[in-house]
């Protein structure tokens, strides 16, 4: 009997280990069925509209804004029509879009993260923009320069950019006041920060000065503002990245600058929860924090006391360099009929249009991605009555570009992310920032040799 | 006619063995008949993926999950070499023996409470048992707004009282707590309502004659009631211990495994690996190591704590 599970097991072994292999000739099947599909769709006639499936990542107040959007594309025509669908998170809807790459069940155009460009490059189901940028002899320079300059990868576009955001520092106006600070020169460098937040707590104990969520992305933020790299080689933009590309001093800045502010006591330590930092800005516990850019309007909206938004701080004795662009873009898969790639490249056309960016900008606070949008009526009404909003613009337009705030490439930033988080969180509790710093540097180097090793290249 | 008998007598012994071995194989074909729909499930939904994992776990993969490079036992080494996933074990540990106790001895507690014949004790048997109906995402939600740093509730209990605040998610030393606590009061239901059927079906001739004998109610509880309860403790300290391994979503909700990894258990730790990580391999390897290690438990529980189980 024993034997006889040795070689059911090793039956089992062998079987499994022959799927892989077929599974790589189901997808190219489907490719080809897909080819066909291609050739007589192109045939028939233009009777019932193209359906064009949208993947997209944005929830809540984001996701009214842009269903908003779609259902004014899809009556302003009736070749066309988007289906949205909503699919998690971003790294969710990565997930997913990962396990079904290349099939049938891909959808004809998705939204995906700023760091999973590398990856959807390398996941080989995705069509290059560029394709249909030359096609169409469509101009990509009338876009906002700082953020095609992201987008563009070996001198291609491969995604469509369209919603962008960058950190800002949100404050307290109010609380500024009661300190005898001047709210409408908020501070700009990191002594500056400690400096303030100790008056905001010399004047109200109830109140910790500064909030830093424990996010990666912000810390990628704080070092590109100091024009520091992420990543090696030019930030992955010349050759795949092989170590972190950051130094020492640079890496800890961050560091150190949130040990001074705990021995000051004037930190408020809210973890990786972004939502519970922005609930305690509400109840007035913390005077300052920084976030997206995208959370404006709501910030502004909803505090009882006035806002104010200013830039990213920087360590005093580096120059500001500038943010770099976070947000999404757009991808279009291969393997679709042509006729709804057609469909999908005319909507992502539509959405870089100035009226649709404009009400974009304003719904939202992620940035116009056509700077003629700046120019809208909405747009200037809204500045008028919400002047923090051009607060993120006028950050986004004084960036210098560099490979440090063109960001970084590479499959492997996710991870990085997460190996930062922690590090951040352990110099929250006390930990010590030289080791936290060296553990962190370690981690995220074995995480690149694991992902350069993996391509199998 | 006795010379012919013997060889028919021979034949005969011959035949019974064949028709003994053919009547053996009939009935084996039988069996696997009727083993055969849950054989062919099985192997659908649980032998192939865990093959399939044994087989990944022996690879680098690319982000859709397919093995690029053949590493051998390579994965194997990182993970035991990786003090992330050292410290993912010990917190898993840490969180098994903070949350079976704690249900098993409150719901215990409840489930013997409300076993009591009161009037309006239907109220509060409902009210025990309604975190049963409860999803963890909704429980996860309502803990997290009780465990907010500065508005939560919990933190104004303590305000009003006079202490320090608690950093109840943030702060290493109290999330892994935090989240058990949680997790006793999402199972609480559950056990509590196994519990009470099993106090229910204890024959209550066995107190009369415990009362007509002059028996204490304490002495009662210890040599009547729990060793009667054996057999459904025994069922769900078995049931929890297992959901407890492979604990997920009020990690995903509440803490995403931080602070400093406090509370990256395994079942979290593999979903990291496997779909933001995009390192399958290391993460079919992790899903193997917690499959041995909940199998090799769950022996021994069955080995030990059997021969205290007393069954009827």
């Amino acid at each position: 009997m024993k034997k006889v599970w040795l070689i059911c097991f090793a039956l089992m072994l062998f079987l499994v280990g022959c799927q892989t292999n077929e599974t790589n000739q189901e997808v190219e099947a489907q490719d080809d069925a897909s080819n066909k599909a291609e050739e007589s769709s192109d045939e028939g006639g233009d009777e019932a509209p193209v359906e064009v499936v949208f993947w997209h990542a944005m929830g809540g107040a984001l996701q009214d804004a842009l269903d908003q959007i779609v259902d004014q594309y899809n009556q302003s025509q009736d070749e066309v029509f988007v289906k949205a669908e909503y699919q998690g998170t971003y790294d969710e809807a990565l997930t997913k879009f990962n396990s079904i790459a290349g099939t049938d069940s891909a959808p004809t155009m998705m939204q995906v993260f700023e760091i999973g460009t590398k990856s959807m490059i390398n996941s080989g189901g995705i069509e290059p923009i560029q394709t249909f940028v030359d096609q169409d002899g469509y101009d990509m320079n009338h876009l906002e320069e700082n953020i095609i300059n992201y987008y563009r990868v070996d001198d291609q576009f491969y995604s469509m950019p369209f919603n962008s955001s960058t950190p800002v520092m949100y404050f307290n106006k109010d609380a500024f006041e009661a300190a005898g600070l001047d709210p409408d020169s908020p501070p700009t460098t990191y002594q500056e920060v400690e400096e303030v937040s100790r008056q905001i707590v010399a004047n109200n104990p109830d109140m910790k000065g500064f909030a830093l969520q424990a996010y990666g992305w912000l810390y990628e933020q704080l070092l590109a503002n100091q024009g520091a790299l992420l990543m090696n080689n030019d930030n992955g933009r010349s050759e795949t990245p092989t170590e972190v590309g950051f130094t020492e001093e640079e890496g800890k800045s961050v560091f150190a600058w949130v040990e001074q502010m705990m021995a000051d006591e004037t930190f408020a330590n809210y973890g990786t929860n972004g939502d519970n930092m922005i609930s305690g800005f509400f109840a007035e516990d913390v005077a300052m924090f920084i976030a997206s850019s995208a959370n404006v309007r709501q910030v502004v909206d909803e505090a009882s006391f006035e806002v104010g938004v200013a830039f990213l701080p920087y360590p005093e004795e580096k120059e500001r360099h500038g943010v770099v662009i976070g947000g999404a873009s757009l991808w279009m898969m291969n393997g679709q009929p042509e006729e709804e790639q057609q469909a999908a490249w005319d909507f992502m056309k539509y959405l870089q249009t100035p009226e649709v960016q404009a009400e974009w900008h304003v719904g939202t606070g992620y940035f116009a991605i056509n700077p003629a949008a700046y120019q809208e009526q909405v747009v200037l009404d809204a500045y008028e009555a919400m002047p923090q909003l051009k607060v993120t613009v006028d950050q986004l337009q004084s960036t210098t570009s560099s490979f440090a705030t063109e960001g970084a490439l590479m499959d492997m930033i996710p991870e990085a992310r997460r190996i930062t988080e922690t590090a951040l969180e352990t110099v929250y509790n006390d930990g010590d920032i030289d080791q936290a710093y060296q553990t962190m540097v370690e981690q995220i180097n074995g995480a690149i040799d694991q992902a350069n090793r993996a391509r199998g290249e | 006619m006795n010379q012919l008998a013997i060889p028919i007598k021979q034949l005969e012994a011959n035949d019974l063995e064949r028709i003994t071995k053919k009547q053996k194989r009939i009935k084996m074909f039988k069996g696997f008949t009727f083993l055969a729909p849950s054989v062919l499930l099985f192997s659908l939904f649980l032998f192939y993926p865990l093959g399939r994992t044994i087989y990944l776990s022996l690879f680098l993969t690319n982000s859709s999950g397919m093995p690029t490079v053949f590493v051998g036992l390579e994965n194997y080494q990182n993970i035991f070499s990786s003090p992330i996933f050292l410290k993912s074990l010990q917190s898993t540990f840490l969180f098994v023996l903070y949350t079976v106790p704690g249900a098993i001895l409150v719901s215990l507690f409840l489930a013997i409470v409300a076993n009591e014949k009161l009037k309006g004790i239907g109220f509060f048997r409902t009210m025990y048992a309604s975190t049963m109906g409860i999803s963890t995402a909704a429980a996860s939600v309502f803990w997290l707004f009780l465990f907010h740093p500065t508005i939560g509730w919990l933190n104004q209990l303590l305000n009003a009282f006079g202490s320090a605040p608690i950093g109840w998610l943030t702060d290493p030393e109290w999330a892994l707590i935090s989240v058990a606590i949680s997790t006793i009061w999402m199972n609480i239901g559950f056990t509590f309502l196994v519990l009470l059927g099993g106090l229910q079906s204890i024959d209550h001739y066995l107190y009369e004659s415990a009362d007509i004998d002059g028996a204490g109610y304490l002495y009662q509880l210890r040599r009547i009631t729990l060793p009667m309860l054996s057999p459904t403790l025994f069922f769900v300290i078995t049931v929890t211990f297992i959901n407890a391994f492979q604990t997920f979503g009020q990690i995903d909700m509440l803490t995403r495994g931080g602070p400093q990894n406090e509370t990256y258990l395994m079942v979290y730790s593999i979903y990291q690996e496997a779909f933001m990580n995009y390192q399958f391999g290391t993460a079919s390897a992790q899903a193997i190591i917690l499959f041995v290690l909940i199998l090799v438990l769950t022996v021994i529980q069955f080995k030990l704590g059997e021969r205290k189980v007393h069954y009827q």
